[in-house]
């Protein structure tokens, strides 16, 4: 037990914690575990003996319960506890122009609890940095095809009525090195292109309404002030339906990484439609076909044709407990468990999802959990008890205009491998005997 | 084994069996449960995509509640002047909007050394000799692609059907279909509006209209592309008129038809068709039982090789504290390096010399620092003069390479 003592005081030490080797952090966790694990067989079946071994992290003193902590002064802008220094965006070069400007960083969706994802750890697109924008110097011009062309500076924009609404943003490119095979045996890496966050603005319908659209005005044009401007078309009728122009975030203003000051919610559409650093909007009877909706973000189909302007993220689901981040490495034969996951669809709201234990063959409905909301993420759980052996998991989403989640081979089938974007057909997880869980296909192929 | 999800479906069922619901045999089996949502959705009003329209009902728009109070004549802002809208809307877009005429900058048209208003016009050759100073780095040479950055030239309209590796099909297509600007890009609009706007990458909005024409001018040059019937050799200049005469070759490569000038609004209803139907992009059926008619274990695709796991930081879920490195004072040349050159020099894929790779410094460093400021100077190789940044002076890039040389020891 000294031995346990002294790791744990070691990891207690703010200072010279890097001398402390992980196999010993590990050895502690494990021990603790199988301390917790024989206290419940003993009880139940033994009564209160003593062949249990004392828990040091209970009769010991805490080193934080025996001195003062921080003063309150210490972080006027609070962070995080530094053991959560893992819960992080991560970047692969494989996803990146081959730099780190014009580049994406992936959300930890599998540290992610409920439905709003932390300021800091929400996924960044970016096509030439993140820019830093003065909030005096923001003008925001609405003009083209509307009644009464204007210029807002930041604070005539926020004197506008705000509503508050919580909508996910996905990259549609989420999951896309992933159409041909199972590539990373990593959740965040597979679907971290996507969080979900309380927005804060004005809806666009209140501005337009106010200055008023000519008849013909049928398409929109959103741009951005930074380096790449990254134009999008968008039909006015979206915006007159439930587009925002935001600049609140959970509560605070919008990260420089989320288009400080001001940038447009899209709700559930292409995360590239939802402009950041949002400097103009232009009105107009024909679309723009800017380099993202022409070069990118079409989707490229057998017959050698590309389907262009496809707006919406298509239903979609993910298993977030257990993961191959979070694996199941720590059950044992019978124990009960929470499977969670998160279920999202741009078309609408979440009406159902489905769980299979035996790769898609079987299905159970799962309960939905928490608040469910039009285009946010949405929670869904199923309480199983494993027995120990191999499963294939999977889990499918319906939304509420019916559209059930394909799987592999129903989306492949229509829009073959080549589309890049707008890919939601079935995740599955393997869970071996050891309960480590392994991204796998369930699809055709050639063994 | 599945004891509670069995109590679970046996729920589920016999809430069916309550409703009248009908059963649907979509080649799954009658187990399948369709729900009544379905005739829900066909009688709830549509948005522009499809999905259920949401309205606002008794001071509340599903979960949320509104304030429905009356609010109109906000008459926020002021009206733009025409200096600044020109100076803001320089999108060019297929229908001739907006292609310069005369070369503009800040909202006003630009005058040559008499006076006169600057058309804009540049010939394939200035574009060749913008793209070896300022494009090929990034994009190779002659459009080639290869360095992490877009191909673009060297595609083909009939690669366009090619599949690589798809996995359903008897044997799977070795080919990738290669899209770059000849074979894929719909209208030439875009190419010049893209680089106007946001080229070159570490310096947008640097190149005048005329640059954009001879960059546009060599990169259809090099895609093969003929305007009005005309082949495009080292001599020949581009200008707004004969851009409007531009017609790429996969102009009718895209669907929906949302181009439909004699009714604007049929192109979006064309796009709502579209995106009302998933059988257009893969259609899910929430088939309840024995929904695969065959061995599952054969369908069961594995990573192999253990994945790509090429994660900045490498994953981890430890919860442990983290170790401190030590910061040391920020270098003199370390912010221009970040915003002039690491573009390039923190790209493997580019061929420069990395920072932070001892190896690739120590050979840079054997010519003597003479030698490496002589070339960061006037250039090397891919690399042009100051790496195209001539607002630096000589002494700013030296500064840089020291700070490239000390965070490479």
């Amino acid at each position: 037990m000294n031995k346990i003592k002294d790791i744990f005081k070691k990891s207690l030490t703010t200072k010279d914690t890097s001398t402390l080797e992980e196999s010993s952090r590990r050895d502690f966790f494990k021990n603790t575990a199988a301390l917790s694990v024989s206290a419940i067989a003993a009880s139940s079946v033994l009564g209160p003996v003593k062949a249990l071994a004392d828990d040091e992290a209970i009769i010991g003193e805490a080193e934080w319960g025996v001195k003062l902590g921080d003063m309150v002064t210490k972080n006027l802008y609070g962070i995080p506890s530094p053991y959560e220094h893992n819960n992080i965006r991560r970047t692969t070069d494989l996803l990146s122009s081959g730099d780190m400007y014009a580049s994406i960083s992936m959300c930890p969706i599998h540290e992610s609890e409920g439905i709003i994802t932390p300021n800091g750890l929400f996924f960044c697109r970016d096509h030439g940095g993140t820019a830093h924008v003065d909030p005096n110097q923001f003008r925001l011009m609405i003009h083209g095809k509307v009644k009464k062309e204007i210029v807002l500076t930041l604070d005539e924009l926020k004197r506008y009525p705000s509503e508050t609404r919580t909508y996910f943003i996905e990259c549609p490119a989420n999951g896309s090195p992933e159409w041909r095979a199972p590539q990373f045996n990593n959740l965040q890496f597979m679907k971290g292109m996507m969080s979900c966050a309380s927005w804060t603005g004005v809806m666009l319908k209140t501005i337009l309404d106010d200055i008023g659209l000519e008849d013909d005005a049928v398409w929109m044009m959103a741009e951005g002030s930074d380096n790449a401007g990254n134009p999008r078309t968008i039909p006015v009728e979206k915006a007159l339906d439930d587009i925002m122009v935001v600049w609140g975030q959970n509560g605070e203003a919008l990260r420089p990484e989320q288009g400080y000051p001001v940038r447009l919610v899209v709700p559930g559409w292409e995360g590239n439609l939802n402009t950041k650093w949002l400097k103009r909007l232009e009105f107009s009877d024909k679309p723009w076909h800017s380099k993202e909706e022409t070069s990118k973000y079409t989707m490229l189909q057998k017959s050698g044709k590309a389907i262009q302007y496809f707006w919406p993220n298509e239903v979609n689901s993910v298993i977030t407990k257990p993961c191959p981040e979070k694996p199941w490495t720590d059950l044992k034969k019978g124990d009960l468990v929470e499977i969670e996951g998160i279920a999202w669809s741009g078309h609408g709201t979440i009406k159902h999802v489905d769980i299979s234990f035996d790769g898609g063959d079987n299905w159970v409905e799962a309960n939905l959990k928490g608040l469910v909301l039009p285009k946010a993420w949405t929670r869904f759980s199923y309480m199983y008890r494993w027995d120990g052996k191999p499963i294939l998991l999977s889990s499918r989403a319906t939304d509420d205009i019916n559209n059930t989640q394909p799987t592999i081979d129903q989306e492949t089938s229509v829009v073959g491998v080549e589309s890049v974007y707008h890919r939601n057909g079935l995740v599955t997880w393997e869970v071996n005997a050891k309960g480590e869980v392994n991204n796998v296909h369930i699809r055709k192929h050639k063994a | 084994m599945y004891i509670l999800e069995n109590i679970k479906l046996k729920n589920t069922l016999l809430g069916l069996s309550l409703a009248t619901v009908a059963l649907v045999t979509s080649g799954c089996n009658n187990s399948d449960v369709k729900m009544s949502d379905a005739t829900n959705a066909q009688t709830e009003k549509r948005a522009v995509d499809g999905a259920v329209k949401y309205e606002i009902k008794d001071g509340k728009y599903e979960a949320y509640h509104v304030n429905t109070q009356k609010a109109e004549n906000f008459g926020y802002g002021r009206t733009p002047t025409e200096r600044e809208i020109k100076a803001w809307d320089i999108d060019v877009t297929p229908f001739g909007k907006d292609a310069p005429m005369y070369d503009m900058k800040h909202g006003e048209v630009v005058l040559d050394e008499d006076g006169q208003p600057k058309k804009a016009e540049g010939s394939v050759e200035l574009g060749n000799e913008l793209y070896d100073a300022q494009c090929a780095m990034c994009h190779g040479d002659f459009g080639a692609g290869g360095k992490g950055y877009p191909t673009l030239s060297g595609g083909t309209l009939a690669s366009l059907k090619n599949q690589l590796f798809n996995p359903a099909d008897a044997n799977p297509g070795m080919e990738p279909p290669k899209r770059t600007i000849g074979s894929y890009w719909p209208y030439a609009s875009t190419l010049f509006w893209y680089i106007q706007d946001a080229m070159p990458f570490p310096h947008p909005k640097s190149l005048s209209n005329s640059e954009t024409y001879a960059l546009t001018a060599y990169l259809l040059y090099e895609n093969g592309i003929q305007i009005d019937g005309e082949e495009l050799d080292e001599e020949y200049v581009l200008d707004r008129e004969k851009f409007l005469k531009i017609k790429m070759p996969n102009e009718d490569g895209f669907y929906p038809v949302v181009d439909t000038p004699e009714d604007p609004k049929q192109g979006v209803r064309n796009m709502t068709e579209f995106l009302s139907n998933p059988e257009n992009y893969g259609k899910g059926t929430r088939c309840m039982k024995d929904c695969i008619k065959e061995d599952v274990s054969k369908l069961v695709m594995r990573i192999t090789d253990g994945g790509l796991s090429d994660f900045n930081p490498p994953a981890s879920t430890e919860r442990s504290m983290p170790v401190v490195e030590a910061t040391g004072p920020v270098h003199p040349g370390q912010a221009a390096y970040e915003a002039s050159c690491s573009a390039c020099h923190a790209n493997e894929a580019i061929g420069a010399p990395v920072v932070g790779d001892k190896e690739a410094w120590a050979s840079v460093m054997a010519k003597g620092i003479d030698g490496v400021y002589h070339n960061g100077i006037n250039g090397i190789n891919a690399m042009p003069p100051k790496g195209g940044n001539m607002d630096l002076s000589d002494d700013e890039v030296k500064v840089i390479i020291d700070y490239m040389i000390e965070a490479s020891k």
